[in-house]
């Protein structure tokens, strides 16, 4: 495996709506919005776009956003799976359709009304209950309750916590330090209210041993990205941040959110095998790496996939975050936009977007001299993660 | 005279239930001695599988030289039996009860006994009980109904005089139909229709299983080529590439991998607080489940679980567990290897039908309300409901099975919360609570609980005497 594509796309432009919890407009106007700031940041007529890669959970067909911005003719589009899972899986497959020659310019998105339309957070509990396989998997957890996100991921907190010693405390010290960089974040939605440890602890359950604070935000609103090569990125408005490698993973015995069934539980094994990937095809290390975008749509698994990248051994997450390491001063500051938590839940893309702003050295939260930034996405799903550098 | 009293009338009506107290009646001898087709009747109902009360080569090794009777069936022994009662007019307590009767508090149900042991009974040691009036309550409302507490003691001997033991009682005489509304436990929407719980979806590849849990059999697939057990179901074996299916009927036997405990969002179909494990098979693997009968703040990583099927649709039954019941311990305790602060393993006991007649019974206890369900119903109650002194040899069952056949129970004292109905279950728990030395023996103090689905059942402390090595 050699991922052919390591250093050959940038993220050229990053464009979104407002992040609001009642946009009050649909979610293809945003979706519209979100690619047009994608391709004015830089600097691109949108009719220059022949590529569009969005992932499952989308309700905005490429075809009706083309449609809108204006786009004659598209020779690569593609829809990735799982979600979450997806946010840097779209940017992959943009890498490949570039590399391969079938699209020049890639717009990547994801629009919805997360909050006032369709929330997440109420889980299956409705889901019809067809003879799929999809559905059937619903049988061995939803009769029984677990039916959120929440829970499914309560589950592997519960295990890590009893194999490794961490508490619900170390997840609220991810919790404290996503609201301190959102505190600062004028696009965030918790802008200037961090919140404390006894905060979070004081936060009602949700699924023990998750709080209310361990879970992202509900969010209405849009992330674009748009892809070319890094070659012709050059040539835009916006210094390139080069994708290093972007990867995809599922591993043994996967399940959708649900891999309980595996040896062991307290790792996310499809993310080490996005951590190694990124890794072997881009040269880099755990100790390039600056600052990361750790998917939190729930803080215990921002733990393991510390641990997954090297960033500490396997269960000493908990002491590298009580060693103050994901903050500010800190060896390796995380979603310095706020994360999914503090700035806004737009599946994964909104971290991208901030990476892409630590690469530019324009995060209102940036980080000194910053060459190697991560990005991961949903974990618990088939997942992906990538790596951006500076332009050489 | 059943209607509403003046608070002076009240007055004057319990003055005249308090003219006997401190006097006691006409001493009642037990039908028969000590005896052990009554012991065996009343262990085979308690499953209490101590051989002291039954084994006699066992009982000669152990602390009493010879056969005991279980120290809980204190008060069965003089118990009247399924003949007509007599209300002696010489004696207080039933004169108070009458007169109970009569004003129209005539529900009844006891709420405390206390029971203090001098000495384990022997067969043919034949009891003579005396029972004193202790005291008579203010009209209290109570989740019963409004209603006057009495309160008795007893004094036990045997045919030579030696005083064997001694019991506090406590009941409570109520007019039915004045109880503040019954709480069915949870928190769920009182009156509404529950929806059901999502209802399983299955195809051709997984209809086995749901089949067995129908009949109350945990099916897991395996491999019929090499043997491979996985959950959930495939289509084909991820170990060596068979498509020859089937499966086997797993013990139901697991352990607790994890677990989370859910608040929100709440789904109708649930109770909450939702226990959901992830319970490890003995077969080796693993289910999403729910874990019934214990507390949220009772769930540890490694409990040990059993399985039972509980139906949730006309046509659909799933899998779920609740802790297992520790195995007896048989060897007993010695006071170094008890700390305060230990904890008793969680012991559940189905309330079926059965154990609640057949202990009844075994106690000669034949109040119609524990074993005639229409005559339940017309007093007052939901349904038949478990006996106290069921409540007593029960709690000392679970309290033997952990301190070994040896303990010898110096007292047992209990208290009665939430009845005890048919198809709930009754999960004990326990600790140890003190740890002393008194006249040369170690003394053990264990406080515990019994939970059924509505609250506490029965809460209560017990003193061990335990022989060092």
């Amino acid at each position: 495996m050699s991922l052919n594509y390591a250093y050959h796309s940038a993220i050229a432009g990053i464009g979104a709506t407002p992040f609001t919890k009642d946009s009050g407009r649909t979610p293809m106007d945003q979706a519209v919005e979100a690619c047009l700031a994608a391709c004015e940041d830089a600097g691109l007529p949108p009719e220059k776009v022949n590529g569009m890669v969005t992932y499952s959970a989308e309700q905005n067909p490429e075809i009706e956003v083309a449609r809108n911005l204006g786009i004659d003719e598209l020779t690569h589009f593609s829809m990735v799976h799982h979600g979450g899972g997806a946010a840097c899986g779209v940017v992959a497959v943009a890498c490949q359709a570039i590399y391969s020659g079938a699209a020049d310019y890639v717009l990547c998105y994801r629009a919805f009304n997360e909050r006032s339309w369709h929330r997440f957070g109420a889980g299956v509990q409705d889901r019809p209950a067809g003879a799929e396989a999809s559905e059937v998997s619903f049988s061995w957890s939803s009769p029984f309750g677990l039916v959120t996100p929440a829970s499914w991921v309560a589950m592997f907190a519960t295990r890590y916590m009893h194999e490794y010693g961490a508490t619900t405390e170390d997840f609220g010290r991810v919790s404290v330090v996503d609201r301190d960089f959102a505190a600062t974040n004028p696009y965030a939605h918790f802008f200037q209210r961090p919140i404390t440890l006894e905060d979070h602890q004081n936060s009602r359950w949700i699924v023990e041993p998750l709080r209310l604070l361990d879970c992202c935000q509900e969010t209405d609103g849009a992330q674009a990205l748009l892809v070319t090569t890094a070659e012709r990125a050059k040539d835009l408005k916006q210094k390139p941040a080069v994708i290093a490698s972007a990867a995809q993973g599922v591993a043994e015995d996967q399940h959708m959110m649900r891999s309980y069934y595996r040896e062991t539980i307290t790792g996310i094994p499809e993310m080490g095998l996005c951590a190694r990937q990124l890794y072997e095809t881009s040269g880099l290390s755990a100790d390039d790496i600056q600052t990361a975008i750790i998917y939190d749509h729930f803080t215990p698994l921002v733990l393991p996939q510390l641990e997954e990248f090297g960033f500490c051994e396997r269960g000493e997450a908990k002491d590298f975050i009580r060693d103050g390491h994901l903050g500010r001063d800190g060896r390796l500051p995380i979603n310095t936009n706020g994360g999914q938590l503090g700035e806004a839940y737009i599946h994964g893309l909104n971290g991208i977007a901030e990476g892409v702003r630590q690469i530019r050295g324009t995060s209102v939260n940036q980080i000194d001299n910053v060459d190697n930034v991560l990005a991961t996405a949903g974990t618990a799903v088939p997942t992906s993660a990538l790596l951006l550098s500076q332009p050489r | 005279m059943s209607e509403v009293m003046t608070d002076e009338q009240k007055e004057a009506f319990v003055a005249k239930l308090r003219k006997e107290v401190g006097s006691t009646g006409t001493p009642t001898t037990a039908r028969d001695p000590v005896n052990q087709p009554m012991i065996r009747h009343w262990c085979d109902s308690m499953e209490d599988a101590n051989p002291l009360y039954v084994d006699p080569d066992a009982a000669s090794q152990g602390p009493h030289s010879e056969i005991v009777a279980p120290p809980a069936m204190l008060n069965a022994w003089t118990m009247v039996g399924n003949v007509p009662r007599v209300n002696d007019p010489q004696d207080p307590a039933s004169g108070v009860y009458a007169k109970l009767d009569e004003a129209g508090y005539v529900g009844v149900v006891a709420t405390n006994s206390e029971h203090v042991y001098h000495r384990y009974l022997k067969l043919g040691d034949h009891l003579t009980g005396t029972v004193k009036l202790v005291d008579v309550s203010e009209e209290k409302q109570t989740a019963l109904g409004i209603g006057h507490f009495v309160t008795t003691e007893t004094e036990y001997l045997n045919q030579h005089g030696d005083h064997v033991g001694s019991m506090f009682f406590r009941i409570l005489k109520f007019r039915p139909g004045t109880g503040r509304t019954a709480s069915t436990g949870g928190d769920s929407d009182s009156g509404a229709e529950r929806p059901p719980r999502p209802r399983p979806s299955r195809n051709q590849d997984t209809d086995f299983f749901w089949q067995g849990s129908r009949v109350g059999e945990l099916r897991i697939q395996k491999c019929l080529n090499c043997g491979y057990l996985q959950h959930p179901p495939g289509t084909r074996c991820p170990a060596c590439g068979s498509t020859d299916m089937g499966y086997v009927t797993a013990s139901g036997k697991g352990a607790l991998y994890s677990y989370v405990v859910s608040h929100h969002p709440r789904v109708p179909s649930f109770d909450y607080p939702l226990n959901i494990g992830l319970v490890e098979l003995e077969e080796g693997v693993r289910l999403v489940t729910n874990i019934t009968d214990c507390d949220a703040d009772q769930l540890k990583v490694g409990m040990p679980l059993q399985a039972w099927h509980m139906q949730t649709h006309e046509d659909v039954s799933i899998p779920v567990f609740r802790p297992a019941r520790a195995p007896r311990n048989p060897s007993t305790l010695t006071p170094d290897e008890v700390s305060v602060g230990d904890e008793l393993p969680l012991c559940p006991i189905p309330l079926t039908p059965t154990l609640i007649v057949s202990t009844a019974i075994a106690s000669r206890d034949y109040q119609d309300v524990h074993h005639d369900r229409d005559m339940a119903l017309k007093k007052g109650s939901e349904d038949i409901f478990m006996n106290i002194l069921t409540s007593s040899g029960l709690s000392a069952r679970y309290i033997s099975d952990w301190a070994g056949p040896d303990a010898v129970f110096k007292n047992l004292k209990i208290r009665l919360g939430a009845p005890n109905y048919p198809y709930d279950c009754m999960t004990m728990s326990g600790s140890v609570t003190a740890k002393r030395e008194s006249d040369g023996e170690d003394i053990v103090e264990v406080s515990f609980r019994g939970q059924n689905s509505r609250g506490p059942h029965v809460t209560g402390t017990v003193e061990l005497a335990l022989a060092r090595k």
